[in-house]
């Protein structure tokens, strides 16, 4: 009881809702951080797996990649680049990006793969070329996959842009980096709450993105299940 | 029209897909492959577009080598149906249709209403147009794949299997669709089957091609189910050529009886009294509109009160009638074997009564044609 009490406290705490290390400031950040790793991920990883998948080269070799990466630990990674490049934002991108781009890539891939032979073969017949296939077909067919890789990256993303504190540039990790270090429970389990509450708002947009570009027939074979 | 000048495909495992094909499609007719799996009929269609190279020999359309034409631009030219369809599921109806016009830049309001005109001629409702292609039936799904090899107007329709995953029935229909769109269309089509009953109803011309990917005959139908060239064609036909080959010969010159016809009125001394004057054991009672009622024989009428209505008897299912101008010898056929008096009602297009056929004038019939 006592710490919801102080819980409750630390969130109504009006200073804590102003300032540059506030829990708007905070979050702004945090946000700012994920969102541009998952971008700089998906310009990366779909015209990657697009490129990989239609053409059917490089399968095993996007594969092994993706296994690779998501094998490597995040915070490893963090720390090995800011060895390489120095403190920054830099290297926390870079690390989010290692973590979004096997999801991303791999479902892409896959969502291109799966695209039925016979839906080609029309595709060829009715005279599309390579990139009107690619375009006009795979893309489209692909597009619940690769929504869902990048559902999967974004939520990781959030959870993961806490290490940006860890090097100085701020984000809710900083509550929870601080926290630790002052021994401060509250804000530490205020701090993850938060970034668990983004969390759940990042899934909820990407249900709300599906459904608006999933085109309705997909929508309603997925529903089906075939 | 198509040419197939000593076409050949031979995969690297060392399978012979087509052995050196050599045969002309006419144009504005319908040429059906038909064979059993793996004779090579798909490989040789596809030569046609493009969609499978040659390892020796060559293909003309219209003269001109395939390979001489840049292979999008000639497949945009030509129409090509496949068994599953092959439709885009995150397209409407309407924008399937409108594939290949887009393509080719049209532009989307005029490629929507063509899309919509052919929606019209192979017979899909307008209310479809915004449908997608899982809210279809499976024979819907195939008339969407014809209206959108239509599309582009292009003169050669390639068709492979196209309804061969329907029902029997709803075959039927796609089969009658097609032939009232070809008589209106004339293209040049270039069917592919294994179904040599639906050869024999849709070609102009039949090429039989035969295991090892040879051509065994290719003639018109009826030269095929009378002159079979080898064992090989004759049993692919199945042994009932016979019988399927009455299906040339109209009905229309059969010999009706119209003096075993009773009205429900009539009462069953009159009955007796006609029956006994044909010298037939069966009439037909029919309406006063000339719809047939059913059949009535002679025993059953004998001990029957003879003042009674025909009307208020028990009649005998006629079966199913055949259409004297619209159908064959062979539906009459159909229908005299099926029905219980052993003879078959010939109808006019309204289904009204012109007169009955028995077995034995029937056999009479086919034999003078035979
Ligand atoms: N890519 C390929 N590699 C090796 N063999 C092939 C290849 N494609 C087709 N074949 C073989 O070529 C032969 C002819 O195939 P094709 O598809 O033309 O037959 P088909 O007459 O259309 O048969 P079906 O009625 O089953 O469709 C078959 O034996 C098939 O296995
Ligand atoms: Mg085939």
């Amino acid at each position: 009881m006592d710490v919801l009490n102080e819980l409750v406290a630390w969130f109504t705490d009006p200073g804590q809702w102003s300032g540059p290390a506030g829990i708007p400031a905070r979050t702004a950040e945090h946000l700012q951080y994920s969102l541009l790793g998952l971008l700089i991920s998906a310009l990366v990883a779909v015209p990657v797996g697009l490129l990989t998948g239609h053409t059917g080269l490089g399968g095993f070799a996007t594969a092994s990649l993706a296994n690779f990466a998501r094998a490597l630990p995040t915070i490893g990674v963090l720390f090995l680049i800011v060895l390489l490049v120095g403190i920054g934002l830099m290297p926390v991108i870079i690390a989010l990006v290692a973590l979004a781009v096997p999801p991303i890539l791999v479902n892409t891939h896959e969502g291109v793969r799966q695209v039925e032979p016979a839906l080609k073969d029309a595709a060829l017949g009715m005279g599309m070329r390579g990139r009107e296939v690619l375009m006009h077909l795979e893309l489209p067919v692909a597009v619940p996959l690769i929504i869902n890789g990048m559902r999967t990256a974004a939520v990781q993303v959030v959870a993961t842009a806490t290490i940006a504190a860890y090097v100085g540039v701020g984000g809710l990790g900083r509550y929870i980096v601080d926290g630790q270090a002052r021994q401060d429970l509250t804000m530490m389990v205020g701090g993850s709450l938060l970034v668990v509450f983004l969390a759940v708002v990042t899934t909820l947009l990407f249900a709300g993105l599906s459904r608006l570009l999933v085109a309705p027939g997909l929508r309603a074979l997925a529903a089906t299940g075939r | 029209m198509i040419t197939f000048e000593g076409a050949a495909k031979h995969y690297p495992d060392g399978t012979v897909a087509v052995a050196g094909l050599d045969l002309t499609v006419e144009s504005g007719r319908t040429t059906v492959f038909v064979g059993p799996s793996g004779s090579g009929k798909t490989t040789s269609l596809r030569m046609v577009n493009r969609m499978v190279a040659p390892t020796s020999g060559t293909v003309l359309v219209d003269g001109e080598d395939v390979r001489s034409q840049d292979p999008a631009r000639l497949r945009r030219s030509i129409g090509y149906v496949i068994q599953q369809a092959g439709l885009f599921p995150h397209r409407t109806v309407r924008d399937n249709i409108a594939t290949v016009p887009l393509l080719l830049g049209w532009g989307r309001s005029r490629a929507r209403a063509r899309a919509a005109e052919l929606m019209e001629s192979v017979g899909l409702e307008p209310s479809q147009a915004k449908r997608y292609p899982h809210q279809l039936s499976g024979g819907q799904q195939q008339r969407v794949g014809v209206a959108r090899a239509l599309a582009a107007d292009p003169p050669i329709l390639l068709m492979d299997e196209p309804f061969s995953a329907v029902d029997p029935v709803v075959r039927t229909g796609l089969q009658d669709e097609l032939l009232r769109l070809q008589a209106e269309l004339r293209k040049t089509v270039l069917f592919v089957t294994h179904d040599i009953d639906e050869a024999i109803r849709i070609g102009d011309r039949i090429a039989v091609f035969g295991p090892g990917g040879e051509l065994a005959q290719y003639d018109t139908p009826e030269r095929l189910l009378t002159h079979p060239v080898d064992d090989f064609v004759e049993s692919f036909i199945g042994y009932d050529r016979g019988v399927r080959r009455l299906a040339f010969f109209p009905a229309n010159e059969l010999a009706l009886r119209e003096d075993v016809l009773l009205d429900d009125q009539d009462t069953v001394e009159r009955a007796l009294n006609t029956v006994d004057t044909a010298g037939q054991p069966w009439a037909l009672v029919v309406d006063a509109q000339r719809m047939p009622l059913g059949w009535v024989d002679v025993d059953r009428l004998r001990h029957e009160p003879s003042g009674l209505e025909l009307g208020r008897l028990t009649l005998t299912a006629y079966g199913h009638t055949f259409d004297v101008e619209r159908d064959s010898l062979r539906a009459a056929l159909d229908a005299a074997v099926l029905s219980p008096a052993g003879r078959a009602v010939g109808v006019d297009p309204d289904g009204r009564v012109l007169g009955v056929v028995s077995q034995a004038d029937l056999g009479n019939a086919i034999w003078s044609v035979s």
